[in-house]
């Protein structure tokens, strides 16, 4: 009798037990499919986030003492303001923001504060795009919170700053960091208040990028910004596709972990079925062998299914793994819904790997019943 | 035909021996009709299964047309029972999910060849089945299905046929007509060796052998064996 044959026939005729088989392959199938399409689609989001979004970076007077400029948050040297203009002209280096800050202690009415002098926002040829923080008019200021509460400040109040008169055109909420201290001005205000002409001592540049081809790495931007400006050091900030990096890290390594635990679960309701498969059928396997059927064609029975199972599996796998996918892995995993497609190499791989994997479950109870005892087996089947 | 030498097997409970077969000596020659009896765990059907090359003796050995299987294995011993011998068991042991003619078609060593069809269809005429092809064994009553069996065991025109109680499960109309089965095949020149426990059979063999705690004490012939029985009762 042709084997083929018999095997859908026992299919058909132990069906229950396929179609529970099949769930279980089916599910670590569309699981796997899910948690790779969508794991893929992250990682190619997250770069191209990584990529737009460049690097922010800090850029401070090369000679500033490093211990001192974390501590006090600012750098006591200075570098000329020029220095922003010749950024904004590098043609190797695009930003999104570029602001030239000039930051001071000072004493005011018995109290220290920090006067913060901000220019307004360089623009690169002709993109025009909305300023990254607040930009202070000349002849106003913006007051930190705790500078107006204790010299009871108003908004709209006139002050007199070392003989020059300033409107406060606004007093800041509270931030619960130094910032509370500052006041801020117009840069030629504050310069003119410090006597330091063409001085500032940081240029903040946001989303800043390298625009030569194929590099677009920190160390090659810190390379252009050196060659932009021989006297300026380049200190780099934690950006948000950082962070979004580090959590896709840390999705990735969730699913490294939780993936294996779901594919053995289904490997071993797999292998429990297959096992059920070997007892309900132990004297018919007696009688196959009693007919002289080799250990060969009695494990070719059980492995054929399982390779049956694993090929409808990784079909239905697939599809539902890609549909699910496709439906809710944006919404897990934040990301756009455009980089989420199918994966159609991972229909190729689950046709191999799905029937591999549900043989490989039912290899044991194959195994099992290749070796058992068919004499004892008929003896048993008997009254 | 069948030369068993001081066959043993044993088999271990814990730390408990059973001797099932405990040295039997045994030769049957082709065309003969062997009846083995015996008591409930006497170690008849182990001896039959140990013929048929389905048990492995723990000594001794067992030639069957003197081929020794005890030194047989795996696929060499599966073909040389496809080949040579046909079972069959009290419960008929038909697979259920396939028809009439597929379970008779289960042995056949060449079953593409057009001629394995032919002979199944005729075995199963033969046996008043043809109208039950495509049956499934449920369909049919107990005698039906051990004429079934006996279908499937002679479809590879074995030389030795092996029956395990062939005739256990059945009514005495049933029995006769199965052992009426068996004993064409004898009366074709096949060698027959039945198990059973009952001491009256529907229809004579030529050989009684009577197997108690693993031994042979008893090999008469039927004719012995009969008045034996009449002397008993």
């Amino acid at each position: 009798m042709n084997l083929l044959l018999l095997v859908c026939k026992e299919i058909l005729q132990r069906r229950w037990n396929f179609l529970l088989s099949l769930l279980g392959v089916t599910l670590a199938v569309t699981l796997f499919v899910f948690f790779v399409t969508t794991g893929q689609a992250s990682k190619r989001e997250t770069t191209r986030l990584m990529r737009d979004m460049g690097f922010n970076l800090r850029i401070i007077p090369i000679e500033t003492d490093m211990s001192e400029f974390l501590m006090q948050g600012f750098a006591m040297e200075t570098m000329p303001q020029s220095y922003v203009d010749q950024l904004a002209s590098h043609r190797h280096i695009s930003y999104a923001h570029l602001v030239a800050t000039l930051q001071q202690r000072a004493y005011w009415k018995d109290m220290q504060i920090i006067l913060t002098g901000i220019a307004p926002e360089a623009q690169q040829d002709d993109k025009i795009k909305s300023p990254m923080g607040f930009i202070v008019p000349p002849g106003r200021i913006y007051v930190g919170f705790e500078v107006a509460r204790r010299l009871e400040l108003q908004q709209g109040q006139t002050v007199d700053f070392w003989g020059s008169s300033f409107i406060i055109e606004k007093c800041l909420s509270e931030t619960g960091t130094s910032d509370d201290l500052r006041i801020y001005g117009d840069l030629e205000d504050i310069q003119m208040l410090l006597d330091m002409p063409g001085k500032i001592n940081e240029i903040r540049a946001l989303q800043c990028l390298c625009l030569l081809p194929g590099r677009d790495t920190v160390e090659e931007l810190r390379e252009q910004l050196a060659e932009a400006l021989p006297n300026a050091k380049v200190i780099l900030l934690q950006t948000i596709a950082e962070t979004r990096r580090n959590q896709r890290i840390l999705v990735e390594r969730y699913f490294a972990l939780l993936l294996p635990l779901i594919l053995v679960a289904c490997a071993a309701w797999t292998g429990v079925l297959a096992m059920m498969n070997v007892r309900d059928r132990r004297v018919e396997i007696g009688l196959f062998r009693a007919l002289g059927f080799s250990s060969f064609k009695i494990a070719f029975l059980f492995l054929f299914r399982a390779f049956l199972l694993g090929i409808v599996a990784s079909v239905l796998g697939f599809s539902l793994g890609t549909i699910l996918s496709l439906s809710f892995g944006p919404g897990i995993f934040k990301i756009t819904a455009k980089s989420l497609e199918p994966m159609w190499i991972l229909c190729w791989f689950s046709m191999l790997g799905a029937p591999a994997f549900s043989a490989l479950s039912s290899f044991m109870p194959a195994m099992a019943a290749v070796a058992q005892d068919p004499a004892i087996v008929l003896k048993e089947g008997q009254a | 035909m069948i030369q068993c030498s001081n066959l043993r097997k044993t088999y271990r409970k814990g730390r408990v021996e059973i001797h099932a077969l405990d040295g039997v000596n045994l030769g049957v020659t082709q065309g003969e009709f062997v009846v083995i009896r015996g008591p409930s765990g006497s170690g008849k059907s182990t001896l039959l299964f140990t013929i048929g090359g389905m048990l492995h003796p723990t000594s001794g050995t067992v030639e069957v047309t003197g081929v020794n299987l005890a030194a047989m294995r795996g696929s060499a011993l599966a073909r040389f029972r496809a080949n040579h011998i046909g079972f069959v068991f009290q419960m008929f042991h038909l697979v259920p999910y396939l028809t009439v003619l597929e379970n008779v078609l289960l042995a056949a060593k060449t079953p593409h060849r057009g001629g394995t069809m032919e002979r199944a269809k005729s075995l199963l005429e033969h046996l008043g089945l043809i109208h039950r092809l495509k049956h499934l064994p449920y369909e049919l009553s107990a005698g039906e299905q051990q004429r079934v069996a006996i279908a499937r065991a002679l479809l590879n025109q074995p030389l030795l046929l092996l029956a395990d109680e062939p005739t256990g499960n059945l009514d005495p109309q049933n029995a006769e007509e199965v052992m009426r089965h068996m004993k064409d095949f004898h009366d074709s020149g096949g060698t027959v060796l039945i198990v059973t426990h009952e001491k009256e059979l529907p229809i004579k063999g030529n050989r009684v052998l009577e197997l108690s705690e693993g031994i042979i004490h008893k090999d008469m012939d039927m004719d012995m064996a009969q008045r034996r029985d009449n002397v008993t009762l």
